[in-house]
């Protein structure tokens, strides 16, 4: 396995003297640009250069900003006007970090630049159109019919590359790979979107909602107990490598595996070893499930948004893999005539992965408890503690309830005159939500090398997970979708 | 920390970890987690039925 891999996966549950850590720096970022984006209700456009990318069969087409106020930037003026506030804005962030700064803007222009070509060369419309209406629109006979959002396969693949055929490389911008602090950002800006979607069908975004308990108890409940039984009996891994394996295999990937590891007091690099191999096989995932979601789930569009936040581990990868899904079915639906409102399936995967990560820290600090009182009991009287369960709470959740709550008061308790305008100013936080999918998916991607599998005494942990997720946690995960969601369709479009 | 550990002992370390058969308090934590779960499932599935989602 690469350092990159091991640095990069350890660096936020590692960092102790920062002024903040990575989850409360996601919250701070994800509702800078949710308030500045909220300035549009008093008609104040500060964010409406950020770029947008479209279909395009000519390269000029590709990109413009947001909003027509900024049409004047044209579609390269709002391309240099985003990376030059992102790089200042996530340098910033990185300086709070204690990370060196010059380092890091050098790695993130690199990480930009690369992952927005790959995202504009998705958006190629023999890539990315999907009616016969685009095909004709754009003048070709025939395309990949990926959706734009396939570009975040591109991100991905572009990655992928890079970490297995480049590996200096992937060491030289190890600074601003960061998947977990990019998918925070994006979903704590995913709060106010989901909001202003709800709003529509409140009576349905409740019924979802509700629904997504069950998500919960699936993987506490059923999956840990079964992967972790599997770990010890069937493979013969010991305690403190199967509780973090399950967790990563069975919760939430990197934040699970790394919270258990510390509540039952691992070794630091067990947890690292194991999240390694969870974002290896959440590319794996990604690269397949929605795609097999198209092809099997498209007259049940909330069924396989839920099977993405179940199914795929790590925040990331799952909540990203719900945007894919969204795009590829709604697409589908739209080819037979049926145009379903977007945000549903997406919201419905989100959803779902924050429901199951509010429980980490409550989860980890009961198997803390067990491992300190009744397993390795010591004699230093290192015991776990209540307050774990809240230094172990990922904080970015809290940025996802308050732009939720915001947006939905914004969309459903203003005036008539201010809510109208709610969806086209959120709408403009939603596209930097879009660059950090972008980020997050190149990042997993320079992550993602597949040479560890062949490293000796890898293979027995890959084999945990193999046995695990596609033996049981990826069917149990489309069954209890099917049960829960089965039937519920989202609203259409008007 | 994960500096210290010399990735290629990967294999060794899991050699020789040391066989550490399933405990009681383990055993129990299986059962309850799975018992607890199904029958909570079950309850919800129940509710799912009769308080169906509302469009």
């Amino acid at each position: 396995m690469s350092d990159t891999t091991l640095n990069a996966v350890g660096a936020p549950g590692t960092a102790t003297n920062t002024l903040i850590n990575e989850d409360w720096l996601a919250v701070v970022l994800g509702l800078l640009i949710f308030v500045l984006a909220l300035a549009a209700l008093v008609h104040v456009d500060l964010i409406g250069w950020v770029v947008t990318t479209s279909v395009w069969g000519s390269l000029s087409q590709a990109l413009k900003a947001t909003s027509k106020d900024y049409a004047s930037l044209g579609g390269i003026g709002a391309l240099l006007a985003t990376y030059v506030a992102l790089t200042a804005v996530l340098s910033a962030g990185a300086a709070a970090l204690k990370t060196d700064v010059k380092r890091f803007a050098l790695a993130f222009t690199a990480v930009f630049w690369i992952a927005y070509a790959s995202w504009i060369i998705g958006n190629f419309a023999h890539f990315a159109a999907v009616t016969p209406a685009e095909q004709q629109k754009f003048g070709i006979a025939w395309s990949l019919k990926l959706t734009n959002e396939g570009g975040y396969i591109f991100a991905l693949i572009a990655g992928l590359i890079i970490a297995n055929f480049f590996p200096r490389f992937a060491e030289a911008i190890k600074d601003a790979v960061r998947p977990e602090l990019y998918i925070k950002v994006a979903i704590v800006i995913l709060g106010g979107f989901f909001a202003v979607t709800a709003a529509g069908k409140l009576n349905l975004a409740s019924s979802l909602i509700l629904r997504g308990v069950a998500a919960i108890i699936e993987a506490y409940l059923i999956y840990w107990a079964v992967v972790y039984f599997v770990a010890r009996k069937w493979f013969g891994f010991n305690r403190e490598w199967a509780a973090p394996l399950a967790s990563g295999i069975s919760i939430c990937g990197v934040s699970a595996a790394i919270a258990v590891g510390g509540a039952i007091r691992a070794r630091p690099v067990v947890p690292v070893l194991v999240s390694s191999l969870v974002v290896i096989f959440a590319v794996v995932e990604v690269l397949i499930l929605p795609f097999v979601a198209q092809a099997f789930l498209a007259h049940e569009p909330l069924v396989a948004g839920a099977w993405m936040g179940l199914a795929v581990k790590t925040d990331g990868a799952a909540v990203a893999a719900g945007g894919i899904t969204e795009s590829l079915i709604l697409a589908k639906n739209a080819a037979e005539g049926v145009r379903y409102q977007p945000g549903w399936i997406l919201g419905t995967a989100a959803t779902i992965k924050v429901f199951i990560d509010i429980f980490i820290g409550i989860w980890a600090f009961v198997l803390g408890y067990i491992w300190t009182n009744h397993i390795n009991v010591t004699s230093d009287g290192d015991k776990a503690k209540l307050r774990e369960i809240w230094e172990r709470f990922p904080k970015f959740i809290i940025g996802f309830v308050i732009t939720f709550f915001v947006g939905l008061y914004l969309a459903l308790g203003t005036p008539a005159d201010i809510a109208k305008n709610v969806p086209a100013a959120i709408g403009e936080a939603n596209t930097f939500r879009v660059i950090f999918f972008i980020l997050t998916f190149f990042s997993i991607g320079v992550l993602s090398n597949f040479k560890m599998l062949w490293q000796e005494g890898f293979g027995k942990l890959a084999a945990v997970y193999v046995v695990s997720l596609f033996g049981f946690v990826i069917w149990v995960g489309l069954l209890i979708s099917w049960l829960f969601f089965g039937g519920i369709t989202p609203p259409l479009t008007s | 920390m994960a500096q210290q550990f010399n990735r290629s002992d990967l294999r060794e370390e899991l050699r020789r970890a040391p066989v550490e058969p399933l405990l009681p308090i383990e055993k129990k934590l299986i059962a309850w987690s799975l018992s607890i779960g199904l029958v909570l499932l079950f309850g919800l599935a129940l509710l799912n039925h009769f308080v169906p989602a509302t469009f």
